[in-house]
């Protein structure tokens, strides 16, 4: 549960705060309200009814607000525009009309502040509440400072923070009433509240700002050693567990449809939305329906629905279905106490980073147990001072299933704890192999030291050079101008995340207007700092000198009609053999594949055609024989083929011609019955046109937009 | 049987909203065949020798045990893969919906025990019959009279891949015999093979031969499989039959291919990235219907629906928009387009950190692996090598701008450098490389929450340390490899016990469980040690503090921390969270004036409640429990 907020706006609306200042390109009240915007809907963007805010117009022209009587005029020009309450989108669009500048310079800033305490106090009672007032002004009204005693005790009294920030207030050219200055900073700092200047604001804003969100524990329960069962000798001791990383969303968009207009008169009692007058755009949501369905060799389509309550649950085991029936359902299910039991310790150097598997946590002891607290921190700085690690096996309850986790210690003057981090099983790991990258070991295992895969030392001395050229570890700077950390994670933030939060705020305000730049500091660390390159630009030209990296041509890759063949390690010459044949040789369907290449080994530019010609056929073949969709795969694999082999030799025509040629037949369905399905593998598996960049010839036409095109089930000319 | 590989609906949202290029062409799926020769050699028994592990199976028997056990493990491990298996040689013929009687001579001396397919129940059992039924095995593992065509078995296994598996990423034919020069003195036999071999090889299909030594002296090529069966110290052929083929468990794909590592501005060169480390979950459960003969699979798919109509919608209907303030936001599909783009897929440099600046904590999901390739760019394995080697030489890791594919979301990555790790056969468990670990951002942090710290003084350190020393892992490093899941093994336990029709098992063999005797044995006193002198300690801290914590220390009596000595372990354990959720009037306090009141448990602030009389609904919530004592402590500031 988030705190609940109660937040009033108050904003300057008198008439100078229509003018422009200090070069800048608009006027003072749209720069005061860009701030004011943004803060409002980061409020509306958490979607929380408790957290409430208000906004109250200073020097208006009307005068609007609970405070206000006919008997004195000291709350005059003053305008609640929104009571205190959650904002929504209508009361953005109000508002938006509301906050303009006025035609006049009178009303008084500390009425203001009253109107404002006089609404938090009404609303938020003694509950638990975040209470804030944040004034908004360019300090040229009037400013009477009588009473001001009463303001600050009773902002101490219930905790209300005091926010003013001045339009240019730091400008000793600008004329700011100095007497009101004094009068703001000592309220603010009676108040224990802030008091900067407008740009300084501004210019935080580009900080991305974090939600916190409160710990909620994960699992709270002994940490142990040995069994306290069965032994003596255990040890337990009590600890609780927090997340420590949960990756913060961006929020995401949910799909919906435009509902279509109906023409009036037409029935649409039932369809009729009654909300629609609220929503600027006719969208309706859109929902999933799932059915199932089970082959059935009788039914239409070989396809038979079923009702999901005609159901039960099972597994696979190879091509065997395995129901469970609903009293067994828990068969399968690992029996398992809740626990986190120590196997073991490791040493911290030996640990591969690699090995990470998921988010970590954080261990900490029982919050409110001294004597927990102590133990825990024994083992803590046990470790740490051991340089070792902890392996432990966690359920975090009864019945989950056990993983196993690396407990590392932390120890800082406010706080120790352990760091855990879930390690993998033996079934998580993939033996995949790779040669080694520092040696070549031939087939007679002599091992190489020289190749062209290996670096020479030229190559490793500039590598070595521009690696320490590029340290990062003391580029950046702390907060007292010391060298320090570069990029560490707490100056990083998400840019998915708060570029989408950023976009949707703007076009909520502003709906007309197109996307907004993407703020500098999202895309700070995508690329190395400019004066750190400067100083590795000669090892970084040394690399590129001794690597000697070239991109592959496409050109190169490919010979124009013709192959390498391979030679099998015997020395055999199977071409010879096969070539033998001579003449014009028929691909058999059976051995289609094998025998397409092997016809365009032989080179000549009439087999190639043949080929192609060929095995073109037999894929309609396999099409129009197909037992419903029996056929495709086959047919798929030789497009396939065709398609790589095309592309290679550089004939890209002799695929592209036929493929379109297909299509037609595909969709008109010229080849036997519905081959749709067909087609959707074909798209599926993107064996649409060969594109002239995917294919180094001169001249191959077919463009981007044309190949994406043809995949579109629309026939087109 | 269509595979429409994109077809995956229903996904959520942000997924479904990324380019899926990793796809790749083909389905990604593996069909193993195995061809196993029935020649009299292969079916004499190797020579009585007194070792127990010797082998006692003849060279067929123990291959199709083999692939017995290949295909028990595979149709857990890779449960969409294909496995079949071909006699040659043998008397009998079969082939594809043939019967036995029919004697179809398409393919003579050619035995398809198992047509290529996804393996069932059945397939299983009729193996696990053949292999331990000795009667049933010498029917039907009679040699020919007549020599078989190589020609023969070579056309029919590329026929079984081009009917069967059709458009696989990997087809792989494992052809076990001990005859390395068949048709010695047919030339034209000897061609016609070569040409057959050919075909397979032009159909994609890789050929492994496993030699079986005919001869046990004769010099077998230096593969670990062949060495081991050779020198017999133990290992049986069967085994060393089984790490050859799982050995041959080539990278399935690639997550992606040749992208682009910029090391410095202009300096690009190309890799690959493959998933090495990834949880295996047990296989989701799916809906059976048994109202027919056989259970059967019921597929489900999914149609999108005006939520207002029920109205069916076609994909372009669909717009995309935000939730805000009550209403949606919406962008076109071009500008959301624009709202996803930060550029092309990249991994980027932009520093070199040495590694122990990479906290323990910044991680979130499993590293990807990476390897240099030259298919784009010539000479990007030598420069990989050069970084890769002083970055392990100096301990350091490179900073990443990271986009992995098309519209992915940017993340910051630690590249890692990763060393070749051999067992102690020299063979490879590691390989060597470099390694992409995502880092979390700001946001994703989550503070630590606060506590007291009440340090352990030096000497109950010391006596920690003592119990901290007595049990490292072997070789003081964790190794995975010994650590089965064990909820994962229970699972397909349980799910062939039930396949097969098995007795079902018991118990658990759970290899995760600590080793308590080990522990009690080698730690035990140690233990005990530790715990009499925390008593002490905190005896010693409880006076210290008494002034500042009177009320804490009061109340606090038995708390958590056991392992004294004698039998009161438990008792004392037990008697913890009791106590632990009381807490004192002043802390109460003064939580109630620094505003953290919601900071603490309900629990605590239940048990207080309690204490103080103050009646709560026994629904409450946190929020009216905490307004409860708020306006207790307000009340109370009136009065």
């Amino acid at each position: 549960m988030a705190q609940k907020e109660a937040t009033v706006y108050i904003v300057d609306l008198g008439k100078s705060m229509g003018e422009k200042h200090n070069g800048r390109e608009i006027s003072d009240l749209d720069w005061a309200l860009t701030y004011i915007w943004d803060k409002i809907t980061t409020t509306i963007s958490n979607e929380r009814k408790t957290a409430m805010l208000a906004v109250v117009g200073l020097r208006t022209d009307g005068t609007l607000n609970a405070l206000d009587n006919s008997d004195e005029d000291a709350y005059e020009h003053i305008t609640v525009f929104k009571e205190l309450g959650q904002a929504l989108m209508p009361d953005v669009r109000r508002l938006k009309q509301q906050l303009v500048p006025s035609n006049t310079d009178v009303g008084d800033a500390i009425s203001a502040l009253v109107v404002a305490i006089h609404m938090i106090t009404t609303v938020t009672k003694k509950l638990a509440y975040t209470r804030k007032i944040i004034l908004v002004t360019n300090g040229n009204g009037s400013v009477d400072a009588d009473g001001l005693d009463a303001i600050t005790s009773k902002c101490k009294e219930d905790g209300i923070e005091l926010v003013i920030l001045g339009v240019d207030f730091d400008d000793p050219e600008y004329g700011v009433k100095e007497d009101n200055k004094n009068a703001v900073k000592d309220l603010v700092e009676e108040c224990n509240g802030l008091y900067g200047t407008l740009g300084f604001a501004i210019d935080e804003m580009v900080i991305p700002r974090m939600k916190t969100v409160r710990p909620v524990h994960s699992y709270r329960g002994y940490l142990t050693l040995g069994d306290p069962e069965n032994y003596d000798t255990a040890m337990a001791i009590d600890v609780e567990r927090y997340p420590r990383i949960m990756v913060a969303k961006a929020p995401s968009a949910s799909q919906f449809v435009v509902r279509p207009n109906m023409a009036p008169g037409e029935t649409q009692s039932q369809f009729a939305p009654s909300d629609e007058d609220l929503k600027p755009s006719d969208l309706a949501a859109v929902k999933n329906a799932r059915t199932y369905q089970v082959p059935d060799e009788e039914a239409p389509g070989g396809k038979r629905d079923v009702e999901q309550d005609e159901l039960s649950r099972g597994f696979n085991y190879g091509s065997t279905v395995v129901p469970i029936e609903e009293a067994d359902k828990n068969v399968t299910d690992f029996e398992s106490k809740q626990g986190m039991d120590i196997i073991g310790f490791v040493v911290k150097d030996q640990y591969e980073r690699y090995l990470d598997m998921s988010k970590t946590n954080v261990i900490i002891a029982q919050r409110t147990n001294e004597k927990a607290i102590m133990a825990l921190s024994s083992f803590i700085r046990a470790l740490y001072e051991l340089d070792t690690y902890a392996v432990a096996r966690l359920v975090p309850k009864d019945g989950k299933s056990p993983t196993m986790v690396l407990l590392a210690p932390s120890v800082d003057a406010d706080a120790e704890c352990l760091f855990e981090v879930e390690l993998p099983f033996a079934e998580d790991l993939r033996s995949y192999r790779f040669p080694a990258l520092d040696k070549i070991v031939t087939v007679s295992g002599k091992e190489l030291k020289q190749h062209r895969f290996l670096p020479g030392d030229d190559l490793m001395d500039a590598m070595s050079d521009y690696v320490d050229a590029m340290d990062l570890s003391t580029f950046g700077e702390d907060d007292e101008g010391n060298p320090s950390e570069y990029a560490t994670i707490e100056e990083t933030f998400s840019p998915a995340l708060h570029r989408v939060s950023q976009v949707i705020r703007s076009r909520a305000i502003w709906p007309d207007e197109k996307l907004p730049p993407v703020p500098e500091i999202l895309v700070k660390y995508s690329n190395p700092p400019q004066e750190l390159i400067n100083n590795a630009k000669a090892s970084l030209k040394a690399i590129a000198t001794a690597g000697d990296v070239k991109k592959v041509q496409p050109k190169s890759k490919s010979k124009k009609g013709r192959r390498d063949v391979p030679k099998p390690l015997s020395g055999l010459d199977v071409t010879a053999l096969l070539s033998a044949q001579g003449g014009t040789v028929k691909i058999s369907p059976q051995n289609a594949v094998p025998e397409f290449r092997q016809l365009l080994d032989r080179g000549s530019h009439e087999d190639v055609e043949s080929a192609f010609q060929q095995l073109g056929k037999i894929v309609r073949d396999l099409i129009r024989n197909s037992v419903g969709g029996s056929g495709y795969a086959r047919a798929l694999e030789a497009t396939r083929v065709m398609r790589e082999e095309a592309t290679d030799l550089e004939v890209p025509d002799h695929y592209n011609e036929w493929m379109k040629k297909l299509k037609t037949e595909i969709l008109k369905e010229e080849l036997n019955g519905d081959r749709k399905d067909m087609w959707f593998m074909i798209r599926a598996n993107r064996m649409g046109l060969i594109q002239s960049k995917e294919c180094g010839a001169s001249g191959a036409g077919v463009g981007e937009d044309e190949a994406k095109e043809f995949l579109s089930v629309r026939l087109s000319i | 049987m269509a595979d429409y590989s994109n077809h995956n609906r229903g996904q959520e949202d942000e997924e479904d909203e990324e380019d899926i290029d990793e796809t790749g062409y083909k389905t990604i799926k593996d069909a193993v065949l195995f061809a196993i020769d029935v020649s009299s050699t292969m079916l004499t028994k190797p020579p009585q020798q007194d070792s127990k592990k010797a082998d006692r199976d003849t060279p067929t028997i123990a291959a199709l045990k083999c692939a017995y056990s290949l295909m028990q493990q595979r149709i857990i491990s890779n449960p969409n893969d294909m496995m079949g298996i071909l006699l040659f040689g043998t008397e009998k013929s079969r082939f594809q919906d043939e019967s036995t009687s029919s004697r179809g001579l398409s393919y003579p001396h050619c035995y398809l025990l198992t047509d290529l397919d996804v393996p069932g129940a059945r397939d299983i059992k009729r193996l696990r019959d053949l292999v331990n039924d000795e009667d049933e095995a010498n029917q039907l593992l009679r040699p020919s009279n007549d020599p078989v065509s190589m020609a023969n078995v070579l056309f029919c296994a590329n026929q079984i891949f081009t009917t069967k598996a059709p458009n696989f990423s990997s087809r792989r034919l494992f052809l076990v015999t001990d005859n390395d020069t068949p048709h010695n003195d047919d030339k034209a036999l000897r061609s016609a093979a070569a040409v057959r071999a050919k075909d397979l090889y032009d159909l994609g299909v890789d050929i492994i031969y496993s030699a079986i030594p005919s001869d046990p002296d004769a010099p077998a090529p230096v593969t670990k499989a062949s060495r081991a069966s050779a020198s017999g110290d133990g290992l049986t052929l069967l085994q060393s039959l089984l790490s050859n083929i799982n050995s041959r468990s080539a990278p399935r794909r690639a997550l992606f291919s040749n992208m682009a590592f910029e090391i410095g501005p202009g300096l690009k060169i190309s890799i690959k990235g493959y998933i090495i480390i990834k949880r295996q979950e047990p296989a989701r459960s799916s809906y059976v219907y048994t109202g027919g003969e056989r259970p059967q699979l019921a597929v489900g798919s999914s149609t999108l629906q005006a939520e207002d109509t029920a109205r069916s919608v076609e994909k372009v209907e669909i717009r995309k928009a935000y939730k805000f303030g009550g209403e949606t936001v919406s962008f076109t599909p071009e500008e959301i387009a624009e709202i996803k783009s930060f550029g092309d897929p990249v991994l980027r440099i932009i520093g070199f950190k040495p590694l122990s600046m990479l906290p323990i904590w910044a991680n979130y999901r499993p590293s990807t692996f990476i390897y240099p390739s030259e298919e784009d760019i010539i000479g990007s394995t030598r420069v990989f090598s050069a970084l890769q080697q002083k970055l392990l030489k100096d301990q350091k890791m490179g900073l990443a701008w990271y986009i992995p594919r098309r519209n992915a979301t940017p993340t910051l990555a630690a590249v890692i450098p990763g060393a070749e790790r051999l067992d102690d056969d020299g063979v490879q468990v590691m390989p060597p490389g470099l390694w992409i670990h995502v880092l979390p951002f700001a946001d994703d942090v989550r503070q630590i929450p606060d506590t007291s710290v009440v340090q352990a003084p030096d000497v109950l350190v010391d006596r920690m340390r003592m119990v901290v020393q007595q049990l490292q892992l072997p070789k003081a490093v964790y190794d995975p490899k010994k650590y089965p899941n064990p909820s994962l093994q229970w699972f397909y336990r349980i799910l062939q016990a039930l396949a097969l029709e098995e007795d079902m098992p018991e118990k658990p063999d759970d290899k995760t469980l600590p080793r308590y005797r080990q522990i009690d044995k080698r730690a035990g006193e140690y233990v005990l040690d530790w715990g009499a002198e925390l008593e002490e300690q905190y005896e010693i801290w409880k006076m210290a503090n008494a002034g500042r914590h009177t009320a804490t220390g009061a109340t606090k009596r038995g708390s958590a921390a056991a392992g004294e000595s004698g039998k009161r372990t438990k008792t004392v354990a037990e008697a913890t969270s009791k106590s632990s959720d009381m807490i004192s009037d002043e802390e109460m306090r003064k939580a109630f004036e620094t505003n953290k009141i919601n900071k603490l448990t309900v629990a605590v602030l239940k048990a207080w409640c309690k204490q103080k009389g103050i009646k709560l609904p026994t629904a409450a919530k946190k929020g009216d429990v905490v307004d409860e004592v708020t306006s207790h402590f307000e009340n109370k500031m009136v009065l």
